[in-house]
C-alpha cells in the first residue's frame, strides 16, 4: 500500500469534483428526484370531477347526488345537459365521469322493480378510472344498502368491514412512495457518478497516467471510489431529513439499520457503476447505460407501485436478481413498520445486500484492466 | 435552400456514423418504452390474501370465494391471528381477513356483523383500490336481491389496460429527452472538437447553420417516434388510436421544435457533452414529473399547476391523450395545439438567440 499516493489520488479527486461541479449533482439530483417524485406522484383520487345528470328529481336522487357533493374525493357538478354533451365535456378532458339516474328512479326502486344507474367513467388515465369507478360504486351501492336496511328491503344483518391499516394508517402517498424512492436514488445516483469516474479519464485519455503509475488496481479502486462513497454517505442523512421533515414520513424502525443498510446499498450502487465504465468508453453512453441498468428495476421491484407478493412468473424471480428489492424491504420496515433486527426475514435480506456487495465488487475490481487493449 | 439541405443532410449522416448514439436512439424508442408498457402494472393484481375462520364456515365461505383471479390468488388459510399478522409483517401477505366466531350468527340474525381486515397499506394506492374492491365485493353480495343495476362504461379504454397508457406516456417522455439532448450534443460537440470556429469561417449565414442543424434533429426524433408508433406502440400495445394520426405526427412535429429551443439554450450555456447531460436532466425532469405524465395536473398542488402552465410538454401530452384515447374532434384540439405553438414559438426564439450570440 502506497498511502501517500492514495492520499494525492483521493485529494485530486475531491478536488476535481469540486472543480467540474459534478459536486453539484451528486447533491442536487438526489433531493431533487426525492422533492419532485414526492410531489409529483399522487396515485390516490381526491376531487374527481364528476358530472351528475339527475332526470328524476327525487329525494332518493337527492339523496344520491348530496352523498357525491359531500365528500372529498369529488367535485360534484349536477346539471341539465343532454348525454351528448356530456360525453363532449369528458372528451375535451373538462370531466372525469357522469352519473345518469334514469327517470322514475324512486318509483321503481320502491315498487321493487330493477332500475340503472348508468356510469360512464373518461378511461385515458386507466388506474384512476379504476379508481373513479370503484368510488362511485361504493358511494351508491353504500346509499343504496342504507336506504335498503330503512326500508326493510333485506332480511339478513348487514355485514360491515372493519378496516384495520397497518404502517400507514392514513394510506397517505408520501409514506408509500418517499421510501422507495430513497432506494431508488440511492442506486442511480452513485452509479452514475462511479461510472462516470472512471469513463471520464478513459476518454480524456487521462487513465494513461494511472497506466503508467506504480499505483496497483485495487489502489485505484480505493481511490477513486472513497471520495463517491464519501459524498454519497451524507445523502443518506439528507434524504432522510427531506422524507422525515418535509414529507411527514414516520420513522419507527433503528435509525442505526438505516444507515448501515444505506451504507452498503450505496457500495453496491458503486460496484454497479464501476462495472459500467469497465465496459463503455465514453461519458454519454456510460450516463444512459446506467440509467437504463438501474432506473428501471428500481422502480418495477420497489415495491412502491406493486407489492412483491403480488407479483407471478418471471417479474417475481428477476425482483429477487436486484438488490432493490432487498434494500427496499429493510427500507420500508425501518420507515413505517419496526421489526428491525427481530426478523429473521431482515437479517437475511442484510446477508443477501453484503453478498451482492461482495460479488459486484470484486467482479469490478478483477474485470478492471491496467493497461492498453 | 440548399446550403440548407446540405447542412441537414452532413448533420443526418455524422448522425447515422456513429453507432452508439443510434443505437441509443433506437433503444429508447423500442426496448425502453415496450418495457416500460409491458413492466409497470398498477392495478392490483395477484393480491395475496390471507384468512382466519373461527366461524367453521358458511357465510364466510361465500364471501371468500367472491375473491377471485385475476386481482385475487385463492385466499391462504392461517389457524390463528398471530401467524397471519406475522405474514403481513413480512410482506408475505397483503391483505388479511378475520372471520370472529359470532360472525354468522350476527349475519343470520339481522344484526350487525363484522368482518376484520388486515391490510398492509406500504403501497398505498394498491391498497387503496384493493380495499375499494373488498368493499364493492362485500357490498355486492348482500344487495344481491336488491333491484339496482349499476352500468358501468369506461370510456375509450375498455378494460382500463395500462400498458398502453404507460407505454405512450414512456414515449412522450423519450421524446421530451431525445430531442433535447440531441440537439445540444450537436452544438456541443462542434465546440468541443473545435470545429465550431471553421464553421463560422465560412461563408455560410449561421441562422441558416442553426435552423438546419436543430432541424436535422427534429428528423431525427420524427423517424423514431413512426418507428416506435409503429412496432411498439401499435404492433406491441395496439394502442387506440380514436383520433386523427396526422394531428398527432403536426403536434408531435411543433412540439419537437419548442424543446429543440431547450436544446439550444442547453447548448449555449454548457461547454462539454457532460455538462449537457446534467443540465438536460435537471430541466428535463421536472418538466416531465409536473407535466401531467404521471398525475393529471388539476391533481397536483396548485403551485405545480400554475407552473406548469408554462411547460410545453403539459399541452402536448393532454392533446396526446386526447387525441389516441378521448378521439377529440380537431377543432377542440386547439388549446394544446396554441399551447405548443407559442411557448414552442418563444423558447426556440430565446434559444436561437441565445446560441446566436456565440458568433
Amino acid at each position: 500500500m502506497k498511502l501517500t499516493t492514495i492520499k494525492a489520488y483521493i485529494l485530486k479527486e475531491f478536488m476535481e469534483l469540486y472543480r467540474t461541479r459534478l459536486i453539484i449533482m451528486v447533491y442536487l439530483m438526489p433531493s431533487m428526484i426525492v422533492l419532485l417524485f414526492g410531489y409529483g406522484i399522487r396515485m390516490d383520487v381526491t376531487h374527481a370531477r364528476i358530472l351528475i345528470i339527475d332526470n328524476d328529481q327525487s329525494k332518493f336522487s337527492q339523496m344520491l347526488t348530496s352523498k357525491f357533493e359531500h365528500t372529498k374525493y369529488f367535485n360534484a357538478k349536477v346539471l341539465h345537459v343532454s348525454e351528448k354533451e356530456a360525453l363532449r365535456s369528458i372528451k375535451q378532458a373538462k370531466t372525469d365521469a357522469v352519473l345518469i339516474i334514469p327517470s322514475s328512479f324512486e318509483k321503481r326502486l320502491l315498487h321493487g322493480q330493477k332500475s340503472e344507474i348508468g356510469i360512464f367513467v373518461d378511461a385515458s388515465f386507466p388506474t384512476r378510472a379504476t379508481t373513479i369507478e370503484g368510488y362511485i360504486k361504493g358511494t351508491v351501492l353504500d346509499t343504496a344498502s342504507e336506504v335498503a336496511q330503512r326500508g326493510g328491503l333485506s332480511a339478513k344483518g348487514l355485514i360491515t368491514l372493519n378496516q384495520r391499516t397497518l404502517f400507514n394508517q392514513a394510506m397517505r402517498d408520501e409514506d408509500a412512495i418517499v421510501p422507495g424512492l430513497i432506494g431508488l436514488v440511492l442506486l442511480v445516483a452513485p452509479a452514475i457518478l462511479a461510472a462516470l469516474l472512471i469513463v471520464k479519464e478513459k476518454e480524456e485519455g487521462t487513465i494513461f497516467n494511472f497506466y503508467a503509475s506504480p499505483l496497483s488496481k485495487g489502489e485505484f479502486l480505493l481511490a477513486k471510489l472513497f471520495p463517491a462513497f464519501l459524498l454519497h454517505s451524507i445523502n443518506i442523512f439528507i434524504l432522510f431529513l427531506i422524507a422525515v421533515y418535509i414529507f411527514n414520513v414516520p420513522f419507527r424502525g433503528s435509525f442505526m439499520l438505516y444507515w448501515l443498510s444505506s451504507e452498503l446499498y450505496i457500495l453496491i450502487s458503486l460496484s454497479i457503476g464501476m462495472l459500467i465504465s469497465v465496459i463503455t468508453s465514453r461519458q454519454i453512453v456510460a450516463v444512459v447505460l446506467t440509467v437504463i441498468i438501474t432506473i428501471i428495476p428500481g422502480f418495477l421491484y420497489s415495491g412502491m407501485l406493486m407489492p412483491i407478493s403480488s407479483m407471478v412468473g418471471e417479474s417475481y424471480i428477476e425482483a429477487h436478481l436486484f438488490p432493490v428489492m432487498y434494500y427496499n424491504h429493510i427500507l420500508y420496515d425501518t420507515f413505517l413498520i419496526g421489526q428491525g433486527l427481530g426478523s429473521k426475514k431482515i437479517i437475511m435480506y442484510l446477508l443477501i445486500l453484503v453478498g451482492f456487495a461482495v460479488v459486484l465488487f470484486s467482479a469490478g475490481t478483477l474485470l478492471l484492466k491496467k493497461e492498453m487493449k | 435552400m440548399k446550403i440548407f439541405a446540405m447542412i441537414v443532410s452532413k448533420e443526418l449522416l455524422s448522425f447515422l456514423r456513429s453507432i452508439g448514439l443510434v443505437l441509443v436512439v433506437l433503444y429508447s424508442f423500442t426496448a425502453d418504452v415496450y418495457i416500460a408498457g409491458s413492466g409497470i402494472q398498477i392495478k392490483p393484481r395477484n393480491v395475496v390474501v390471507g384468512y382466519v375462520d373461527a366461524t367453521g364456515g358458511g357465510v364466510s365461505q361465500k364471501i371468500l370465494s367472491k375473491l377471485h383471479q385475476p386481482e385475487f390468488r385463492p385466499p391462504v388459510m392461517f389457524l390463528s391471528q398471530k401467524a397471519l399478522s406475522d405474514a403481513i409483517f413480512n410482506k408475505e401477505v397483503m391483505v388479511g381477513l378475520v372471520f370472529d366466531d359470532d360472525f354468522e350468527k350476527n349475519y343470520r340474525s339481522g344484526k350487525k356483523a363484522q368482518i376484520n381486515l388486515l391490510l398492509d397499506a406500504t403501497a398505498a394506492s394498491q391498497s387503496l383500490t384493493t380495499l375499494i374492491y373488498l368493499q364493492n365485493i362485500i357490498i355486492d353480495f348482500q344487495s344481491m336481491n336488491f333491484p339496482l343495476v349499476l352500468k358501468s362504461h369506461k370510456l375509450f379504454n375498455q378494460n382500463a389496460d395500462n400498458h398502453s397508457f404507460i407505454a405512450l406516456t414512456e414515449l412522450l417522455s423519450v421524446i421530451t429527452l431525445l430531442i433535447v439532448i440531441l440537439t445540444a450534443i450537436v452544438f456541443v460537440k462542434e465546440k468541443e472538437d473545435g470545429t465550431w470556429d471553421i464553421m463560422l469561417l465560412t461563408p455560410v449565414n449561421p441562422k441558416i447553420i442553426i435552423l438546419a442543424k436543430s432541424f436535422s434533429q427534429v428528423l431525427i426524433v420524427m423517424a423514431g417516434v413512426v418507428l416506435s408508433l409503429g412496432f411498439v406502440i401499435f404492433g406491441a400495445f395496439d394502442v387506440p388510436l380514436n383520433g386523427s394520426f396526422w394531428a398527432f405526427m403536426l403536434l408531435t412535429f411543433f412540439y419537437s421544435i419548442s424543446s429543440a429551443g431547450i436544446g439550444l439554450f442547453v447548448a449555449a450555456v454548457s461547454k462539454n457533452v457532460m455538462q449537457v447531460a446534467q443540465l438536460s436532466i435537471i430541466i428535463m425532469m421536472p418538466l416531465i414529473f409536473l407535466s401531467g405524465a404521471w398525475t393529471p395536473v388539476y391533481a397536483m398542488h396548485p403551485v405545480f399547476q400554475t407552473l406548469s402552465l408554462f411547460s410545453p410538454l403539459r399541452y402536448y401530452i393532454e392533446g396526446t391523450e386526447s387525441i389516441f384515447f378521448r378521439g377529440t374532434e380537431f377543432i377542440d384540439l386547439w388549446p394544446y395545439f396554441s399551447g405548443v405553438l407559442i411557448l414552442g414559438t418563444l423558447l426556440y426564439l430565446y434559444g436561437f438567440r441565445k446560441i446566436g450570440k456565440l458568433f
